[in-house]
């Protein structure tokens, strides 16, 4: 899994007003990186690689240990050193064409004069799978700025 | 950085697009950065229709699932906005929009599509501007609307980014 010294090398940007950058992890072993250098890369790619995907990380970029794994070869969500298991999933079960999901949400209340009241952003994080007969199941986590995280399906 | 957005009004016969305006006020006037004291709406008349968009610039891949809505804020006798997404652009007047009221939950929000028409604004997608498509906006009142200011209204745009 990514090493976290990796992460503190490589990753440069911390103006941004994201709370959570993502970085994903191909099968290959190399890393993609949202921020890298003080450069963005586009989610665009990794959107190009999802077939070579075996991690995505969304870690948070003033403490690293507070980071959310999606292993897409095992469908598994890891929490820091632990992982978290959905009511619908199990261990045993085999899961197939195991996707990612990953976007954030922005919300942003303003009023006449257009000046934010408030702007929150929640990433929703997780992955679908395919069950040997076809069922299509669902695990994501909302995540908020704070790293506060709830789970659904 | 992640997506920047800013709002943009259109106006005149010509559609003048003015990008980054400081207000949405509503007026007996068809122009953007509106001082209401100088264009007031008589009770009984509607304002001038509005007509703006969101705009995305910066660095996103993705902008999808936009939503419009009241979130908060009073409105008083005879008060009524109506709202209407992905609006054709025409000459704004103060006749009345025939448009709906605006919606005043998530679940009823106003979905917007791009200036193009799609579900969502590509990055460096070819012909994509990076506008969402149009809001149309009007202030309508009674007879019965008091007289002064209308309470201040909360308004709430929502997107998904990648």
């Amino acid at each position: 899994m990514v090493n976290t010294m990796d992460i503190n090398v490589r990753e440069a940007d911390k103006t941004s007003s994201l709370q959570f950058y993502w970085l994903a992890e191909l099968k290959n072993g190399s890393i993609v990186m949202q921020f890298e250098n003080g450069i963005e890369n586009l989610f665009q790619e990794v959107k190009d690689r999802f077939d070579e995907l075996k991690y995505f990380v969304l870690y948070n970029k003033n403490y690293i240990y507070n980071r959310f794994t999606v292993d897409l070869e095992k469908g598994k969500i890891y929490f820091q050193d632990g992982y978290l298991l959905s009511s619908k999933d199990s261990s045993t079960q085999e899961k197939k064409n195991i996707r990612l999901i990953y976007f954030r949400r922005h919300k942003i209340d303003f009023g006449n004069n257009l000046e934010e009241q408030n702007h929150s952003i929640v990433y929703f994080l997780g992955l679908q799978y395919n069950d040997l007969r076809g069922n299509n199941y669902k695990l994501i986590l909302q995540i908020d700025s704070q790293g506060n995280w709830s789970s659904g399906e | 950085m992640p997506s920047v957005h800013s709002w943009s009004e259109s106006n005149g016969s010509g559609e003048v697009v003015t990008d980054g305006i400081a207000n949405i006020n509503f007026g007996s006037n068809d122009s953007y950065n509106l001082a209401p004291a100088s264009y007031l709406i008589t009770a009984g008349a509607n304002s001038f229709k509005k007509y703006i968009r969101c705009k995305f610039t910066s660095t996103y891949t993705e902008i999808s699932n936009m939503k419009f809505w009241k979130s908060a804020g009073a409105l008083g006798t005879g008060e009524v906005i109506t709202a209407a997404a992905n609006a054709t652009f025409a000459t704004p007047s103060a006749g009345a929009s025939g448009d709906s009221a605006i919606p005043t939950t998530e679940g009823t929000a106003l979905a917007l599509n791009s200036a193009e028409g799609a579900a969502t604004i590509v990055y460096g997608g070819s012909g994509v501007s990076g506008y969402t498509g149009y809001l149309r906006l009007q202030l309508q009142t009674t007879e019965s609307t008091p007289a002064g200011a209308v309470a201040q209204k909360t308004l709430t745009f929502q997107f998904d980014e990648v």
